[in-house]
C-alpha cells in the first residue's frame, strides 16, 4: 500500500538524523489522520530540511501529510493515502519579531498561545483566537484559516498575514507577500495557500502583522428564556456604533456546560448571550453601560464577567467543546457557515436536529460573523450511520440553500464513509482542480481530504 | 482583415452601436496613466455578466486578447492593451445592485465608482471603506483589480480584507460566482487570489463587499514641521504609543506648495512637511487620543498641530490631500509615480535615500504618501518630450524600488505591477517565486488571453500553452 517506504525511511533520516524518522506501529499509530496510518513520520528541524524532505518524498512518490498541532486532523475527508507525516513541531523558531513595526515572523510549527506569550511582553497581540489556540500551530492556523468568537471586530488571520514561505510539493522554497503591511507586488500567492489545508504544499513560516493589546478588556453574558430574544439583542447591536470583540450565542446545552465555569446559574432552557469588549478604559465602560441597558430591554439577565473573570470565562466559551463528556471520537462536529442574518434560524435547526435524533446539540454561533459550530455526542444511542448522515445533508442543504456551507471538522471515519465533509464544490471548482494540477500534479500532499477529492 | 472578423462578431453580442475601431477611437483608449502606449483593435462596451462572457467567448474564439477597462486610473499600465485586442470597455455596469444591512453587505457591479458606493451608503449610515485617493473616478472593478489601498487602510485594511466574493467571468467565458456573502466557502480561496490579479485571470461582473458602520466619532488632525525627519518620527512614535489611527498622511513642501496652489486649504506654504492623521471610533475617548497625538506630536517636533473644528475644516484637510497628484500634475509636464513600500520605522532613512536619488539624477522628486503603512509615493517630476530625461527617471524610479527592498520592503503597495514594473519583480522574486505565480496565471488562464504581458518577467511562450 505504502510507496516504498523501506529506501525512503534511510534517506529520510539520512537528512534529518535516525532520531526524527520513525515507522515504529505505536508512533504512526498516534498519527493515523480518519484510520488512515501513516507509513512513517519525519520531524525536520529546519526548513531547509522540510524541503530537503519533500524533494525525497516526492522522488519516491511517497504521500505527505503536513502535521502541525494536530488539532484539525479531523477537519476533511479521509486521506486516499499517507505515506510519510511531516510533523512541523521542531520548526518552532521566532524568526523576527519587529515590536516597532508591529509584525512577527515565525517558523510555521510556532504554537499560537507561544508567539502571543512573546508578543505580549512588548504589549502586543495577534487577535485570532481559534479554540485550543495552546496547541494550533501557526502553519495549521493558516492552512485552515480557523478563527473563534473575536472574528467579529478582527476578522480572520487572513486579515492579518503578510507573508509566508512555502515547500512546494517537489521541494522548491517559494516566498508569498512580505513584511510589509501593503503589497501588490504580483499576485497574493497568501491568499492562493490560506485555508488550502495542506494540498498545495508545506507552510514553513509565517509573517503576520500584530495589534498593541487592548488597556481594557472585559465581558459580560446575558440570558435568555427565547432564541428569538438573543437574536433580536445581535440585530440591535449590530446596527449600533457598538464596537464589540466577539457576540456569542450559546444554546441551552452550551449554557448547561458552561455556567460553572462562568459562575453562573443557568435556568433550564436559557439561551446565553456572551460579548467581550476590549479597548481604552472610556470606550469599554461605556459599552458596558450600553450593553447591559440593551440586553435587559430585551429581556436579558445580565452577569457581567470582569476582571479576573473575564478571560477564563472567554477561553471556556472558546473551548465549549472540551467540556463535553463524550470523547472526541465519539462525536460530530460541524462548522456551519451562513450569511450573519440566517445565524439564528441555523442556530434553532442544529439544536432541533439532534432533539430529532435524540442528540443533545451543542451549539455555539459567532453571531455576527455567520458562523454556527454544533456538536452531537454520539454515545450508545447514537442513530445508525445512514440516518445520521441523512439528517446531516438534511441541514447542509438548509445552509447551501442561503449561499452557505457545512463543513465536518471532525466525524467518525464510518460516517464520512458516507458523507462528504465539505459538500458539492462550488463553481470554480474546474480552477480549483488546475491549481493543484499545476502545484502539486501527482497528488501528493495531503491527498483526498479537501473539497471534491483534491 | 481579422480587425473586421472581430467587430462583426463583438456585435452580435454586444449590438452595433456598443463597438468601436475608428481610428480615432483606438486612439483614445491606447494609454493610460502609464508612460507607454498600444491601440487595441476593437473597445466593446458591456452591461452584463452575459455581454462579458459573449465577449471573452468571441476573444477565445479568435484567439485574441481581452483587457478590462474601469476608469482607467491604474498608475501601473494596466489597461494598456499591449499584444492589442478588444479592451472590454466596464463603465457602464455601474449599478448598486443590493444594499444588505442586516448581512453588513452590498452588491455592486464593477464599473461603478468607488465615491459612488460611498455617497450611496452615508445616507444610510454605512460606508465601504477602502477609498483611494482617486475614488471620484477609480471603478470597484478596477479596486477589485489592483487591491487598492486609500488613505484608510492602517486600521481597516486593503481592498481584499472587504470584497467577500464576486462573479467572474473566467478567460474561457465560463462564469463563476465565487466567495459570497456567507463566509468560508470551502475550497481554495478563489476571491482572494482573484483580488489584485490586475485583470490577468478574467473579469469580474460582480462584488459583494463588505459595509461598516459609519463611525460614531472622528477628529482630523493637522500636524506642521520644518524638518521631514520630525514628522516621519512622531509617526512611530504614535503607533507605539499603541493607538491605531484610521489615516497617517504626510505632503511633503513640494507637494503642499502645489497643493496649496490649486485648492487652497490652508496648508502652510514654508513648512518641510504636514501628516495628516485621523482617529475614528467611538466617540468617548476621541478627545483623549487627539490630545495624546497632539502632545506626541509636539514632543517630536512639530511646530504647529491644528484640530479640525467641524466636518467642513475637515473636508478641506482631506481636499487637499486627496488632490495632490493632481495639484502636482502643475508642477511639470509628467511625473513617475513610484509606489514602494517599507516597514513604517525605515520611513526617515528611505525619505533621506530618495532626496539623494533626487541628487544625483538631477530632479525633483516630491511626495505624498500613505506614512502609516510605510507606502511612499516619491513623484519624479520631467518632461516627457525630453528623452534623454526621461530615461534618467526610469533610472532613478528604479533605483528607488531598490531601496526600498533592501530596507525590508517591496516594490508596490498598491499600484500594481502591470507593464511598469514588469523587470523591478525580480527585484524581490526568485525565479522560483515568479513561476510559482505564472502557475496560477496558467490555471485559471492556459491561453494567455486575458490582459496579457503584464506582471510576469518571462516569455509570453512560458505563459501560454497556444
Ligand atoms: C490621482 C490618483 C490617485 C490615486 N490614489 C490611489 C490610492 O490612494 N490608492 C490606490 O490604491 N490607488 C490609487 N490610485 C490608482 C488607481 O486609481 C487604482 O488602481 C484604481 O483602483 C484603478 O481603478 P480603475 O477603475 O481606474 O481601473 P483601471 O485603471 O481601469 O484598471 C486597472 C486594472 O484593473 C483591470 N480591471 C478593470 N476592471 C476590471 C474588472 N471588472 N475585472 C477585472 N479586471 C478589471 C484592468 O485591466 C487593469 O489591469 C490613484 C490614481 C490616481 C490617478
Amino acid at each position: 500500500m505504502h510507496a516504498d517506504l523501506g529506501g525512503l525511511q534511510g534517506r529520510l533520516e539520512n537528512i534529518v538524523g535516525a532520531e526524527y524518522v520513525s515507522a515504529d506501529p505505536e508512533v504512526t499509530a498516534r498519527f493515523a489522520v480518519d484510520g488512515v496510518k501513516p507509513g512513517l513520520t519525519v520531524r525536520p528541524g529546519t526548513q531547509d530540511e522540510v524541503s530537503k524532505v519533500a524533494a525525497t518524498c516526492s522522488a519516491a512518490g511517497a504521500t505527505m501529510i503536513p502535521w502541525g498541532g494536530g488539532t484539525a486532523m479531523g477537519l476533511g475527508n479521509r486521506p486516499s493515502s499517507a505515506d510519510a507525516v511531516v510533523q512541523l513541531d521542531r520548526l518552532d523558531r521566532i524568526v523576527e519579531f519587529d515590536a516597532a513595526n508591529l509584525c512577527v515572523t515565525v517558523e510555521a510549527g510556532m504554537r499560537l498561545g507561544a508567539l502571543q506569550e512573546t508578543v505580549a511582553e512588548k504589549k502586543e497581540l495577534l487577535p485570532i483566537d481559534p479554540p485550543a489556540d495552546s496547541k494550533v500551530t501557526m502553519g495549521g492556523l493558516v492552512a485552515t484559516n480557523q478563527s473563534g468568537p473575536g472574528r467579529l471586530l478582527y476578522g480572520t488571520v487572513r486579515d492579518w498575514l503578510l507573508g509566508m514561505r512555502v515547500v512546494l510539493p517537489d521541494g522548491q522554497r517559494i516566498r508569498c507577500g512580505g513584511r510589509v503591511i501593503k503589497n501588490v507586488s504580483g499576485y497574493d500567492m497568501n491568499k492562493l495557500f490560506i485555508r488550502s489545508l495542506g494540498t498545495l504544499g508545506i507552510l514553513t513560516e509565517v509573517t503576520v502583522k500584530l495589534l498593541p493589546l487592548p488597556v481594557k478588556r472585559t465581558a459580560m453574558v446575558s440570558l435568555f428564556p427565547e432564541l428569538s430574544q438573543a437574536t433580536a439583542a445581535v440585530g440591535k447591536v449590530l446596527e449600533s456604533f457598538l464596537l464589540p470583540e466577539a457576540l456569542d450565542v450559546l444554546n441551552p446545552e452550551a449554557m448547561t456546560l458552561l455556567a460553572p465555569s462562568l459562575e453562573l446559574t443557568a435556568p433550564a432552557g436559557s439561551w446565553g448571550l456572551a460579548v467581550s469588549l476590549a479597548g481604552s478604559r472610556e470606550t469599554v465602560d461605556r459599552q458596558e453601560r450600553d450593553f447591559a441597558a440593551l440586553f435587559r430591554d430585551g429581556g436579558g439577565v445580565v452577569t457581567p464577567l470582569q476582571d479576573g473573570r473575564t478571560v477564563p470565562a472567554w477561553d471556556a466559551i472558546r473551548n465549549v467543546f472540551d467540556l463535553l463528556p463524550a470523547p472526541p471520537a465519539q462525536r460530530v462536529l460541524c462548522k456551519i457557515a451562513v450569511s450573519i442574518s440566517r445565524t439564528g434560524e441555523m442556530l434553532a435547526a442544529a439544536g432541533a436536529l439532534g432533539e430529532r435524533l435524540g442528540l443533545s446539540a451543542t451549539v455555539v454561533a459567532h453571531a455576527g460573523s455567520g458562523v454556527v459550530w454544533a456538536a452531537f455526542p454520539l454515545g450508545r444511542t447514537a442513530p445508525p450511520e445512514a440516518l445520521l448522515a441523512e439528517a446531516l445533508e438534511g441541514l447542509r442543504a438548509k445552509a447551501v440553500a442561503t449561499g452557505g456551507s457545512l463543513v465536518l471538522q471532525a466525524a467518525p471515519a464510518n460516517l464520512k464513509a458516507r458523507m462528504d465533509a465539505w459538500g458539492k464544490p462550488g463553481e470554480g471548482f474546474d480552477v480549483m482542480r488546475r491549481l493543484k494540477a499545476e502545484f502539486d500534479p501527482r497528488g501528493l500532499c495531503n491527498p483526498g481530504r479537501f473539497v471534491g477529492g483534491i | 482583415m481579422a480587425q473586421k472578423a472581430l467587430v462583426e462578431e463583438l456585435r452580435k453580442i454586444v449590438g452595433e452601436k456598443n463597438v468601436l475601431h475608428s481610428d480615432v477611437d483606438m486612439q483614445l483608449y491606447q494609454y493610460d496613466a502609464c508612460l507607454q502606449e498600444r491601440r487595441p483593435d476593437a473597445v466593446a462596451f458591456v452591461h452584463s455578466t452575459e455581454e462579458v462572457a459573449g465577449v471573452v467567448k468571441v476573444c477565445n474564439k479568435l484567439g485574441v486578447p481581452f483587457v478590462p477597462r474601469g476608469g482607467g486610473t491604474n498608475l501601473s499600465g494596466g489597461t494598456i492593451p499591449i499584444k492589442g485586442g478588444v479592451v472590454v470597455e466596464m463603465i457602464r455596469m455601474n449599478r448598486i445592485l443590493e444594499v444588505d444591512r442586516a448581512n453588513l453587505r452590498a452588491r455592486v457591479q464593477p464599473g461603478l465608482f468607488n465615491l459612488e458606493l460611498g455617497t450611496a451608503l452615508a445616507p444610510l449610515g454605512y460606508q465601504y471603506l477602502p477609498d483611494p485617493a482617486s475614488q471620484k473616478a477609480a471603478t470597484l472593478g478596477g479596486n477589485v483589480a489592483e487591491n487598492s489601498g486609500g488613505p484608510h487602510c492602517f486600521k481597516y485594511g486593503v481592498t481584499t480584507n472587504h470584497v467577500l466574493g464576486m462573479t467572474v467571468v473566467l478567460p474561457d467565458g465560463q462564469v463563476a460566482t465565487i466567495g459570497g456573502k456567507a463566509p468560508d466557502t470551502p475550497g481554495y480561496d478563489l476571491t482572494g487570489v482573484f483580488v489584485g490579479s490586475e485583470g490577468t485571470l478574467g473579469i469580474c461582473t460582480e462584488v459583494v463587499v463588505r459595509i461598516m458602520r459609519l463611525t460614531e466619532g472622528v477628529k482630523t488632525l493637522l500636524a506642521i514641521y520644518d524638518s521631514i525627519e520630525e514628522g516621519s518620527e512622531s509617526v512611530s512614535a504614535i503607533v507605539a504609543a499603541g493607538m491605531v489611527p484610521a489615516t497617517l498622511e504626510m505632503m511633503d513642501q513640494l507637494v503642499i506648495q502645489a497643493v496649496e496652489a490649486s485648492i487652497h486649504c490652508g496648508l502652510p506654504l514654508d513648512c518641510a512637511t504636514v501628516l495628516i492623521i485621523e482617529v475614528d471610533g467611538l466617540k468617548d475617548d476621541l478627545e483623549a487620543q487627539t490630545q495624546a497625538i497632539v502632545d506626541l506630536c509636539k514632543a517630536h517636533g512639530a511646530r504647529e498641530v491644528r484640530v479640525a473644528k467641524d466636518d467642513a475644516e475637515r473636508a478641506m484637510l482631506w481636499a487637499g490631500r486627496r488632490g495632490a497628484f493632481g495639484a502636482v500634475a502643475r508642477l511639470a509636464p509628467s511625473y513617475l509615480v513610484c509606489d514602494g513600500t517599507v516597514p513604517r520605522t525605515a520611513l526617515p532613512q528611505v525619505l533621506r535615500k530618495v532626496a539623494e536619488v533626487g541628487k544625483k539624477y538631477d530632479l525633483r522628486i516630491p511626495n505624498v504618501f500613505h506614512a502609516g503603512d510605510g507606502n511612499l509615493h516619491p513623484l519624479i517630476l520631467f518632461d516627457w518630450r525630453d528623452a534623454e530625461q526621461k530615461a534618467r527617471v526610469m533610472k532613478a524610479g528604479m533605483e528607488i524600488l531598490e531601496l526600498c527592498v533592501e530596507l525590508g520592503g517591496t516594490i508596490s503597495g498598491e499600484h500594481g505591477v502591470g507593464l511598469e514594473k514588469i523587470d523591478a519583480m525580480r527585484l524581490v522574486f526568485t525565479e522560483a517565486d515568479i513561476h510559482s505565480q505564472v502557475r496560477v496565471k496558467k490555471a485559471f488562464d492556459p491561453r494567455d488571453l486575458a490582459n496579457p504581458g503584464k506582471m510576469f518577467p518571462v516569455p509570453a511562450e512560458v505563459l501560454s500553452a497556444r
